[in-house]
């Protein structure tokens, strides 16, 4: 049986950045990873904020930056557009377009240099305790195997088995769970091109649909849907988006994608004894906008951290380990609550209404117009916005 | 249940999955057919349609 102080199932960005913090805190660590390929296929619409990469200590890089976007570009359902661009307002998600399959491998690869040993091609089958400790058993090229960790930091993505196999409700209702079809495309015409563009109304029921610029006429266009509110799947609803819309008539797609993504605001129970959720896992996605790259490995960069000092500590227990679940709900649930409930309000918009706000907002010098500003122009037009954000600002 | 051929093994079915009876592969999907009640919440979410009841 290999050991191992720290066990990280999941070689995402959350995993990878989890297993780093844990080696650089002097940790034993193994990641592993069902793939043969760390970050391929990729599920995502790999948009990134500067402040976000800087938060981590990450410098970009050219590898995995396809290109900057500095602005947003929201289109209501009929094709009124309002335009943000980073100079006029602090934008959450915008900043660069990664390319995933090669960022995904170098926050690997800096988990590697850290100390971590990287299993691919691994799959966690089951898990069960021993003594205080925690045996995961794994499948690599027909081998089964097991692995025996004091610490198991769960990074397995949207799926999240690892959590409950600890006991943890990682499960999602559908109405949590965003589904999502993508297309990566080539010939995309983009009205804006330095901007990401949101479409929304009846075009994503329950989300939104986007095309993010990764240089030259090359996009991801893609969309989530709740499947609560449509009886179509998300890939029927992005046939009909790439059919309508005007950047995308002339456009041809080198890669589909698909995925759940966990939109129901963070995880409340993080931690069991010896275990650790993360990332997707752990719902760490911004509930607005989807995203959740920095925040997944926000989450991470805390997991390893707290288990790297429970190792220090020589204790994995639940009680010692807890701590996580406080210093990710300070460094992500707090805001987390704040976007559910604009999304709230703006999943109860009709097409009408969204019409109405793009309208009145078209041609809002965003430069001069403050926060409450804006809102009492919003109010104006959209009363049920005062008891829907009423308290958020 | 039946998994289809253009199965892209995205895992939103075992996300959802109130039992955790989904195991996803690389390149295939194991279910737990003995446990699974047919609640068919994964047919649902699925984005592409690739899961079906066995009816």
């Amino acid at each position: 049986m290999m050991e191992t102080d720290v066990l990280v199932i999941g070689a995402g960005p959350a995993g990878s950045t989890a297993a780093k913090h844990a080696a650089l805190g002097g940790a034993q660590v193994i990641v592993i990873d069902k793939k043969s390929e760390i970050g391929s296929p990729k599920r995502c619409a790999e948009g990134v904020s500067k402040d976000g990469l800087k938060k981590l200590g990450i410098e970009p890089s050219s590898r995995w930056v396809t290109r900057e976007a500095t602005g947003v570009r929201m289109v209501s359902p009929n094709g009124t557009a309002v335009n943000l661009t980073e100079d006029k307002v602090k934008l959450p998600e915008a900043g660069y377009i990664l390319e995933r399959k090669i960022f995904d491998k170098h926050m690997a690869m800096d988990a590697a240099r850290a100390g971590a040993r990287i299993m691919v091609k691994t799959l966690a089958t089951g898990m069960r305790r021993e003594d205080d400790q925690v045996v995961v058993t794994a499948e690599n090229m027909g081998q089964e195997l097991e692995i025996k960790a004091k610490i198991v930091i769960a990074a397995d993505g949207p799926e999240s088995r690892v959590g409950r196999w600890a006991g943890l409700r990682t499960a999602l209702a559908p109405k949590n769970m965003e589904s999502c079809a993508q297309f990566e495309m080539a010939g995309v015409q983009m009205a804006e091109p330095d901007c990401i563009e949101f479409h929304f109304g009846s075009v994503a029921p329950g989300g939104y649909a986007w095309i993010f610029p990764k240089g030259d006429d090359i996009a991801n266009v893609g969309l989530g849907i709740l499947t609560t509110r449509t009886d179509k799947t998300a890939y029927q609803h992005l046939l009909e988006f790439v059919e309508s819309n005007p950047a995308t008539q002339n456009a041809q797609p080198v890669e589909l994608n698909v995925g759940g993504d966990p939109v129901g605001g963070l995880l409340k129970k993080k931690v069991a004894d010896n275990v650790l959720v993360t990332g997707d896992a752990a719902s760490m996605v911004n509930p607005l906008t989807g995203g959740g790259i920095i925040s997944g490995m926000l989450g991470g960069r805390i997991a390893g951290q707290v288990a790297a000092q429970a190792m220090a500590d020589g204790d994995y227990s639940h009680k010692n380990l807890k701590v996580y679940e406080k210093l990710c709900d300070d460094e992500l649930g707090e805001s987390f609550k704040k976007y559910l409930k604009a999304k709230e309000y703006l999943l109860s918009l009709s097409d009408g209404e969204l019409d109405e706000i793009a309208d009145v907002f078209k041609d809002s010098d965003f430069e001069t117009i403050n926060t409450a500003e804006m809102v009492k122009k919003l109010i104006k037009i959209s009363p049920k916005a005062l008891l829907k954000l009423g308290k958020l600002f | 249940m039946i998994v289809n051929e253009w199965c892209m093994y995205c895992g939103e079915c075992a996300g959802v999955c109130p039992q955790n009876l989904i195991e996803v592969r690389e390149i295939s999907l194991k279910i737990n057919h003995d446990e699974c009640k047919d609640c068919g919440i994964c047919i649902k979410v699925c984005p592409v349609q690739a899961l079906q009841g066995d009816d």
